[in-house]
């Protein structure tokens, strides 16, 4: 048996908000296999955003155990994080976050240049993952000169760039109309049946339905954990 | 090699991504980099009008004459201002004793000064007159570029001739030769012989406002007031063979002296004995506590300069927290954040610093050719400029740039 590409045991996040601890994710245990599609749901404070921050090694937990592709995340400091985040994890965000003024091309990148890769193979590379993308005619684009539909998808070809074992897209949906949502999920769908792990978080239910299981937190707690019935498919456009 | 390389790109990617920050804001960046500019320049200047000055107080000393000795009839109060009420007399035998007494006095030269008013038709000059003696061309390596210096005879005979600096010369014949012309001297006619050697002016005392006549002329046709006695002088310049013979011969004149004047044990000389060696450590300490005074109030402006640096840095860094969890989200280590930050700080104070040397080279030179007075900025100056600059980048770039690294990534990535 394969180790699972995320694990945790007994996972907790506590804030001290007004002199009272709130326990944003509590005891959470449970395992995540390399090829998997999950969508975590729950409501505004559930804890599920939380929970993401700390698998994407961006929050450190409290207490408890997270195994990342074997790793045990406890005893590395920011640079091995930063390392981890660089190499394993492919961020997708709700505001896209592109770096302004800059091109496409260029916002791909980033990501490269902290793994050291030199000038023109970074270059190569991100013109590939944009290419993938369907943006070949948009490389020297600034976001500003792009749709939402289309940021969003230099912002997943910036989080291929690296050939992370796992998505984690943060709402990635929230920002966009129904037809461009779908598309996105389609890309999300394709890469995921090109075998990357994709985990998605979304307060919006027929999002959830593209993923094939489902996570629900309540009050910092996994209250359902389960495959999605009737998984919905979107073309890609 | 593979590592220096790549370390080196990955500055190089650092200072595209600074100056892409750099433009975006851009009048603040040149406001910014105005504030460096200026400390740096005129730290610059400051450092080169200290250097002037320097070269402007050597040159005047080596005008002065080497390896001599000037004895003035004031009571030595050592480093206080003297005291006239017991103001010493100082005679021609004095001098005549020095040169047969002491050791190592190569020539004595007793000389009188005096204000005069020189006419000739049609123009007037005032100037300071020294009655000399040959020997004084000789100790203060004064020489006439036109005609001839004073002669023994001209001495010997009270003769009325004069030696005039280029200075006086241009007054009284601007157009003209004055070798050969007769002036008025406080109303006594007197003809030129020659014209001093120019020595320039420096530090604003111009060294060619000055006539030499025969010391015994001076003393029996010019002087307005009595002296003492027959043969008193106003200084006597004393010169020595060499630097060592100098030393001692100090001592020397200040024993002779004593005991010409029988000056009791204890009680101060009342006269004083200062050699060009003395002269020129006193004047160097002036100027380079005069250059570091300057320098101190020019390092204040670039402090001033820095701290703006600072303020734009931390600003930006407030403004850029965003950007700031998100390139830690897709990778950054701390290192990379902070010298991104540093990397923008060192951009903007070496634009500054380079486009301040360049102004305060230019400013140098205009000064130059306009107050006639040196100001040498050599390389070791340029040099300083840089890494004062680089400094500043790192000193007052290095908070904020520490701050941005230390951010927690997701409470950056959820700020505004």
């Amino acid at each position: 048996m394969t180790t699972p590409l995320l694990e945790t045991h007994n996972l907790v996040k506590d804030y001290a908000i007004g002199g009272e601890t709130v326990h944003a994710v509590n005891n959470v245990s449970l395992s995540i296999s390399r090829g998997e599609f999950v969508a975590i749901m729950g409501a505004s404070g559930s804890g599920k955003s939380t929970f993401m921050n700390m698998i994407g090694c961006l929050d450190i937990p409290t207490s408890g155990t997270l195994l990342l592709d074997g790793i045990d995340t406890k005893s590395l400091d920011s640079d091995a994080l930063a390392e981890i985040r660089n190499r394993k994890i492919g961020f997708v965000f709700q505001q896209f976050n592109l770096l302004a003024r800059t091109s496409a091309l260029d916002n791909v990148a980033v990501p490269l240049i902290y793994a050291g890769i030199g000038y023109a193979e970074r270059r190569a590379r991100a013109q590939d993952k944009l290419e993938a993308m369907g943006l070949a005619n948009r490389l020297q684009n600034t976001p500003a000169k792009l749709s939402g539909g289309q940021q969003q998808r230099v912002a997943i070809a910036r989080a291929l760039v690296t050939d992370p074992l796992m998505l984690l897209a943060d709402e990635p949906t929230g920002a966009l109309d129904t037809q461009t949502s779908l598309d996105i999920m389609g890309i999300f769908q394709k890469l995921n049946d090109d075998g990357i792990t994709v985990v998605l978080v979304t307060h919006e239910p027929d999002i959830a339905e593209y993923a094939a299981r489902r996570i629900v937190f309540r009050d910092g707690q996994v209250i359902e954990d389960a495959a999605v019935k009737s998984r919905r498919r979107a073309s890609v456009a | 090699m593979k590592d220096l390389l790549a370390s080196l790109a990955g500055w190089g990617v650092n200072v595209a991504i600074a100056l892409t920050a750099l433009r975006t804001n851009l009048m603040r960046s040149i406001l910014t980099t105005l504030g460096v500019m200026i400390g740096v320049f005129s730290v610059i200047l400051a450092v080169a009008v200290g250097n002037g000055a320097q070269v402007s107080v050597s040159q005047q000393i080596a005008t002065l004459g080497s390896n001599m000795a000037i004895v003035v009839p004031q009571p030595d109060s050592g480093s206080g201002p003297p005291r006239s009420t017991d103001r010493g007399r100082l005679t021609e035998r004095d001098g005549d004793a020095i040169l047969r007494e002491v050791s190592g006095v190569s020539a004595v030269a007793p000389q009188i000064r005096s204000s005069v008013q020189i006419v000739t038709p049609g123009r007037s000059a005032t100037t300071q007159a020294t009655g000399a003696t040959p020997a004084y061309g000789a100790v203060s390596n004064v020489t006439a570029s036109e005609g001839r210096f004073l002669s023994q005879s001209d001495v010997g005979s009270a003769a009325r001739v004069a030696v005039i600096g280029e200075t006086v010369a241009n007054k009284l014949f601007p157009d003209t030769s004055p070798v050969g012309e007769t002036i008025r001297i406080n109303r006594v006619p007197f003809t030129v012989i020659g014209l001093l050697e120019s020595k320039g002016s420096n530090l604003g005392n111009d060294n060619d406002d000055q006539i030499v006549v025969p010391i015994t002329t001076l003393r029996q046709r010019l002087l307005t007031t009595a002296t003492q006695g027959p043969d008193d002088v106003t200084l006597i310049f004393v010169g020595f063979e060499d630097e060592d013979s100098l030393l001692t011969g100090q001592k020397e004149i200040e024993r002779l002296l004593r005991d010409r004047y029988r000056v009791a044990k204890g009680k101060i000389n009342p006269f004083t004995v200062r050699t060009t060696t003395e002269i020129a450590e006193t004047t160097g300490e002036v100027t380079q506590i005069f250059q570091a005074v300057l320098v101190a109030i020019a390092s204040i402006s670039l402090l001033v300069g820095g701290i703006g640096i600072m303020n734009i840095m931390l600003v930006s860094v407030t403004e850029r927290t965003r950007e700031i969890g998100l390139r830690m989200a897709l990778g950054a280590k701390r290192s990379d954040i902070r010298n991104q930050f540093l990397v923008e700080a060192a951009v903007l104070c070496v634009i500054g610093g380079a486009i301040g040397l360049s102004l305060a080279i230019l400013a140098a030179s205009i000064f130059e050719r306009l107050a006639e007075f040196p100001a040498p900025i050599g390389l070791d100056t340029a040099i300083m400029a840089v890494a004062f600059s680089a400094i500043i980048g790192l000193v007052f770039g290095g908070y904020p740039a520490i701050r941005a690294s230390r951010l927690s990534p997701i409470e950056a990535l959820r700020s505004e």
